[in-house]
């Protein structure tokens, strides 16, 4: 059986590096293809990279709290690079200053993201619902 | 072939220097004259000299309170200012945001009129150099108290030249915070090389009477390790700053979250830089104060009382410690950029404890402290020494080879030049102790004592001190634990 591939990385010029990392390594250690762009990826990278490695996922994350600007038009760009399949996730901190969860869910949604979590989120949660997206879509697992 | 070098880089060169930084954006060039930006500082009440204020909290015993500010909009800017006047701030960390920082001026423009349009700040910053030179003036003068801003790599030489001309009176020239947390791609000598020209831009200034303060950061902590790399590092980055003309450096104890630990490091602090500089030369190089930053790299409680808690706990040894000033963060820290009244409910509590613990003028002595102020000092010591020794006396030559070679490392950076090969848990009592040394030249009884607390810590668990136990300890505080536990 293939083995499931994610990207993983910060976008725009977020450095915020540590929790991708970890993020990076616990996928590794739950034997998943990781490819680890780190931080301060821009989002055309992530697309190429999906391109050339076949990804399955795209683990975003961006604490900065400019994430909304630095993904306008990227499902579109996803789409366009032939990636229908591709689920995109995104976590960390998706604001700038206080605010509703529910707000930033509702504009990564839009935005074309599958699955948008709150701060501090544990991956494990996110590898439950990444075998579940991937059986709906008649894929591996 | 290296190419920097830690000499005094020569006036002619660096008017040429100047030039190319000033041409990265058309205004900049008509903005800023240096003989006006001069004047402009000469001019200047002692208040906004970041030298002036440090001394003074310094001088009379009493702390002061160093946030996290810089948001977009120009007006909220100098409200934000006003307010932390109000709750006694008199120095201030500039942060510009994330696009100036890495010269997408456009995307800057872009973000700072989209804030100005709905009203809500949508940079993480200031866009400092967007505003240009009188908006900046505008803003400083609007409020009491001494500037000194934020940057990374890419865009640091034209925010220093903008932040000076504006009125600001002290900057990071501290290029391992870049390789800790800032900037993927650059290299270590791009890194020095930044470094040395806000260097010499400070001795520039410096030559004219305006003394501008070096911050030093070093290779950020970013999980749990002991200092020893952290404080070699900004060391390193003092010297650096010293060659190329700078005046005064002011430190920054990073604090892990244990008493006896971070009491330690700002022992050794008060002597350990005056030791370094003055073995090289620089004894006319001022040290105005020490700076304590509050909050490790860790997460941050996200709910208000256990934030709360963490906050008033650093405070506590902050004041006890007796540092200048002490960098707090806001019970806002884990959800976003702070607001004003988060800021001000914060450092109504920060301040109360200041003055209180202050006020009693505790000395704090105990066996425990003398000894990590030795182990620490000791191995500091040998790594300036392999430092020197891999630059055959250059510190800029040695500082880019211990990189490469892990002789300087650190975890969780983000450069990709760091070597990412050494790991800590902490032990029984919370102090951070190393589990993998990775190339670190520290002397072997230091090793020793760090496998005797990790050994102990092994055994009372009953489990392996391993990369998990890292992240466990990583997360820890801000669950209201020192050490990890696995759930
Ligand atoms: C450490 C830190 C830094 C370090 C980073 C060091 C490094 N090497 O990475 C340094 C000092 C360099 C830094 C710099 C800056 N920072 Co900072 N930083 C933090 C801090 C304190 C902790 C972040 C962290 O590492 N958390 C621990 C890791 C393990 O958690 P994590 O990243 O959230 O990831 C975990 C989970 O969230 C989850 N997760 C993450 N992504 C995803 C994705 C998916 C799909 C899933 C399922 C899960 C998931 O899994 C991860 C592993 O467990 C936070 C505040 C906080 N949260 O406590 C501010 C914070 C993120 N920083 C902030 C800002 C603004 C900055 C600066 C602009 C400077 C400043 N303070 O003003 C610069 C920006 C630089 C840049 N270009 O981006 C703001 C962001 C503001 C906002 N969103 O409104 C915060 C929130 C602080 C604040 N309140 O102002 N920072």
């Amino acid at each position: 059986m293939d083995k499931i591939t994610i990207i993983t990385g910060t976008v725009g010029v977020d450095a915020h590096v540590i929790g991708t990392k970890i993020i990076s390594r616990v996928l590794r250690d739950e034997g998943f293809n990781v490819v680890e762009l780190g931080a301060q990826t821009p989002p055309e990278e992530f697309i190429s990279a999906a391109q050339e490695t076949a990804a399955d996922a795209i683990f975003m994350s961006s604490l900065y709290g400019m994430a909304e600007m630095d993904l306008q038009g990227f499902k579109e760009k996803c789409l366009e690079a032939g990636l229908d399949d591709l689920l995109l996730y995104i976590g960390g901190i998706l604001g700038v200053m206080r605010h509703d969860f529910n707000d930033d869910e509702e504009k990564f949604k839009k935005l074309g993201f599958d699955r948008v979590y709150p701060p501090e989120t544990d991956v494990k949660v996110a590898i439950a619902d990444l075998k579940n997206d991937l059986k709906v879509k008649g894929g591996k697992v | 072939m290296i190419k920097v070098k830690q000499t005094k880089i020569d006036e002619e060169k660096f008017m040429e220097m100047r030039k190319q930084t000033l041409a990265l954006w058309p205004k900049a060039s008509k903005e800023i004259d240096l003989d006006e930006a001069v004047a402009y500082q000469q001019s200047l009440p002692e208040d906004k000299s970041f030298v002036k204020v440090l001394q003074k909290y310094s001088a009379e015993g009493k702390m002061g309170l160093f946030p996290r500010q810089g948001t977009p909009i120009v007006e909220n800017e100098i409200e934000l200012l006003q307010s932390l006047n109000s709750v006694g701030v008199r120095l201030f960390p500039f942060t510009t945001d994330s696009y100036t920082r890495n010269l997408q001026l456009d995307k800057a423009q872009a973000g700072l009129e989209e804030s100005i349009k709905t009203g809500k700040a949508k940079l993480n910053g200031y866009p400092l150099i967007n505003h240009g030179v009188k908006t900046n003036r505008r803003v400083i003068e609007s409020c009491a108290g001494a500037m000194d801003p934020r940057c990374s790599q890419k865009a640091n030489s034209l925010v220093g030249e903008y932040a000076f001309a504006s009125g600001m009176t002290a900057m990071p020239a501290s290029f391992f915070g870049w390789i800790a947390g800032y900037d993927k791609k650059a290299t270590v000598e791009e890194c020095i090389d930044t470094a040395q020209y806000l260097g010499r831009l400070m001795g520039y200034y410096a030559e004219q009477g305006v003394i501008i303060s070096s911050d030093l950061h070093g290779w950020l902590p970013n999980g749990v390790v002991p200092t020893y790399v952290n404080v070699a590092t900004q060391i390193i980055e003092a010297l650096t700053a010293a060659h190329q003309g700078c005046k005064s450096v002011h430190p920054q104890a990073n604090f892990q979250g244990n008493y006896v630990q971070d009491i330690a490091e700002v022992r050794l602090f008060r002597k350990i830089f005056r030791k370094y500089l003055d073995k090289y030369g620089f004894q006319d190089v001022l040290i105005p104060g020490i700076i304590a930053s509050q909050s490790p790299l860790y997460a941050f409680p996200q709910d208000v009382g256990t934030a709360y808690g963490y906050i008033c706990y650093i405070a506590n040894l902050a004041a006890t410690a007796g540092v200048d000033a002490c960098s707090v963060k806001t019970i806002d820290e884990a959800i976003g950029v702070p607001s004003i009244e988060s800021h001000i409910q914060t450092y109504r509590a920060a301040n109360w404890i200041f003055e209180v613990v202050r006020s009693q003028k505790i000395e704090v002595n105990n066996k425990d402290i003398d000894l990590e102020v030795a182990m620490a000092e000791k191995a500091i010591d040998a790594i300036m020494d392999k430092v020197y020794e891999l630059g055959d006396g250059d510190i800029t030559h040695g500082t880019i080879k211990a990189v490469a070679t892990g002789v300087l490392d650190s975890p969780f950076s983000i450069n990709i030049h760091a070597q990412d090969k050494v790991l800590g848990v902490r032990d029984l009592s919370g102090a951070c102790r190393l589990i993998e040394f990775g190339n670190l030249p520290l002397p072997e009884d230091v090793k020793d004592f760090h496998r005797e607390k990790v050994a102990a810590r092994e055994k009372a668990e009953g489990r392996k001190m391993d990369y998990y136990v890292s992240i466990d300890d990583f997360w820890a505080i801000s669950k209201g634990r020192l050490l990890g536990t696995r759930n």
